[in-house]
């Protein structure tokens, strides 16, 4: 097997043909092996390189076997120690295992007997190892994240404060009227925003605390968005935008939540709006299922590049282009859609094409009594 | 100085670059900016700038740790190494802590000077001064 030539092991017993027979089986299975015949050459390799597991005997002249795995596990509690050991010194060898070996094969042993109880160890190092790297990697993904977020909260803080900082500093300059007027403006609007990242930063928080699922209640989705377009009203005269509610009689009530629910289509509502085109369209269109209630929010918008699309659902995700720039938005309002759907046992996905709009699909369980 | 200083500035925040750019055009420098990475380093060729201020959060998390091993490193930029690059972020954070664990993938280099956002506008300008000096 070529997949284990990087496994490596070390094998350590005073006993020459023990020594042999352990090399012939090992390398056969395609373990690199080596050899020594005492402790002391054993840990001296072992220092300038790890194996992945060690076979030691456990009665040896010099060092023994217990002082050696000690040793070991000071050099690196990951690598995994077999114990070859006679009938006599059993109660040692369990011993052994108490100090941090991970099992022991009692002398004298067939060749399947060695291969089988090192395959094992090595799978378990190996698993463990890798669980690790993967911990490892969680860590600097969720340190990454926290310092992404604490930079998404600070920023506008910090541009507002520099504002006044430099006008502080610019005691008398022939425009600083006009400035001063300007940049009032512009920290306000850099204050608006950070109270948005702050609301929706809040109301993640509060679906990922994760009792939503307890208060489930019946909730009819099709008032809601009447409600969620009166709101913007405004934006959609402004834009002359041509909505269209396409929603069958008595839609059946939804498990979810009703004020989450709201929070749900309001953000979707509101990216179909913002993203749309000057006399753009909005569809609104519910479809009843035996057991579920599907929900289209469809725009005739600016559409998702292709290589965003995967993660738009993500924390801050936002598409940075020359046509989204002006558009304000916290990069939150999909990943709350998306955390909101998941609560109530529903799934979000979506259509798009570029400068042609996007299709957002929401399906979510009926409510049942 | 017989002819004004010029610092280009590499920020996606058009906030800072605003704030900044009026304190140092009072303070009688020249400016330059760059709205991304990509951008700051085509001003860097056309323009030449005495000092580069950069911004680390840009479009990725680390785009001004690695933009500024673009400037001091690679071979296209040989003429251009020697600028000294002070960066800025809004993290506020030791920067020796955070340089090397930026990505663990890209060895990361110390940037020359470094400012947390907002900066200190005198230490900011005294640090510009003795910069240009040398």
């Amino acid at each position: 097997m070529s997949s284990r030539s990087n496994q490596f092991i070390i094998v350590i017993d005073d006993d020459p043909v023990m020594r042999l027979s352990c090399l012939k089986i090992l390398k056969k299975e395609g373990y690199e092996v080596e050899t020594f015949e005492d402790g002391l050459q054993g840990l001296a390799r072992i220092q300038q390189r790890k194996p992945d597991l060690l076979v030691v005997d456990l009665k040896m002249p010099k060092i023994g076997g217990m002082e050696v795995i000690a040793k070991v596990h000071e050099i690196d509690p990951m690598i995994c120690i077999i114990v070859i050991t006679g009938y006599a010194t059993i109660g040692t060898a369990v011993e052994a295992m108490k100090t941090g070996a991970y099992d022991f094969l009692p002398k004298p042993f067939t060749p399947d007997e060695l291969r089988i109880i090192v395959e094992r160890g090595m799978e378990r190092t190996l698993l463990a190892r890798k669980s690790i790297e993967l911990k490892k990697e969680k860590e600097n993904l969720e340190r990454r994240f926290v310092t992404f977020v604490s930079h998404q909260l600070q920023s506008p803080l910090s541009v507002v404060q520099q504002y006044l900082e430099v006008l502080r500093h610019l005691k008398e300059s022939p425009n600083k009227e006009e400035l001063q007027q300007e940049w009032i403006d512009r920290s306000i609007s850099r204050i608006s925003e950070l109270k948005e990242i702050v609301k929706d930063w809040l109301a993640i928080s509060r679906i990922d605390s994760g009792n939503l699922s307890e208060c489930v209640e019946p909730v009819l989705v099709p008032p809601l968005f009447e409600n969620i377009l009166e709101g913007y009203e405004p934006s959609i005269i402004e834009k002359n935008i041509d909505t269209g509610l396409d929603l069958p009689k008595n839609v059946s009530p939804v498990a979810g939540q009703k004020e989450c629910l709201k929070m749900l289509f309001e953000n979707l509502i509101n990216n179909a709006i913002k993203y749309n085109k000057q006399n753009g369209k909005l569809a609104i269109k519910a479809v009843e299922e035996e057991k579920n209630v599907i929900f289209i929010i469809e725009d005739s918008g600016i559409g998702i590049p292709h290589d965003k699309l995967e993660s738009i659902f993500d924390e801050f995700c936002r598409v940075k282009n020359d046509r989204t720039k002006d558009i304000p938005g916290t990069g939150l309002g999909l990943a709350i859609c998306s955390k909101i759907v998941k609560e109530f046992g529903g799934t979000i996905t979506v259509k798009t094409k570029l400068n042609i709009g996007s299709s957002f699909k929401v399906t979510l369980p009926k409510y049942k009594g | 100085m017989s002819e004004k200083a010029k610092i280009l500035i590499i920020d996606d925040d058009v906030d800072f670059r605003v704030s900044i750019r009026t304190l140092l055009q009072a303070e009688g420098y020249d400016t330059v900016e760059a709205e991304s990475g990509k951008q700051g380093l085509e001003k860097i060729k056309e323009e030449t700038p005495d000092v580069i201020l950069l911004d680390i959060m840009m479009e990725t998390m680390d785009e001004g740790y690695l933009l500024n091993q673009v400037i001091k490193f690679q071979k296209q930029f040989e003429d251009f190494k020697s600028i000294p690059v002070l960066m800025v972020s809004s993290i506020q954070e030791d920067p020796l802590s955070r340089f090397p664990a930026a990505t663990g993938q890209v060895d990361m280099i110390t940037p020359d000077y470094y400012f947390s956002k907002p900066v200190d506008i005198p230490r900011f300008l005294e640090t510009l001064k003795n910069i240009l000096k040398k």
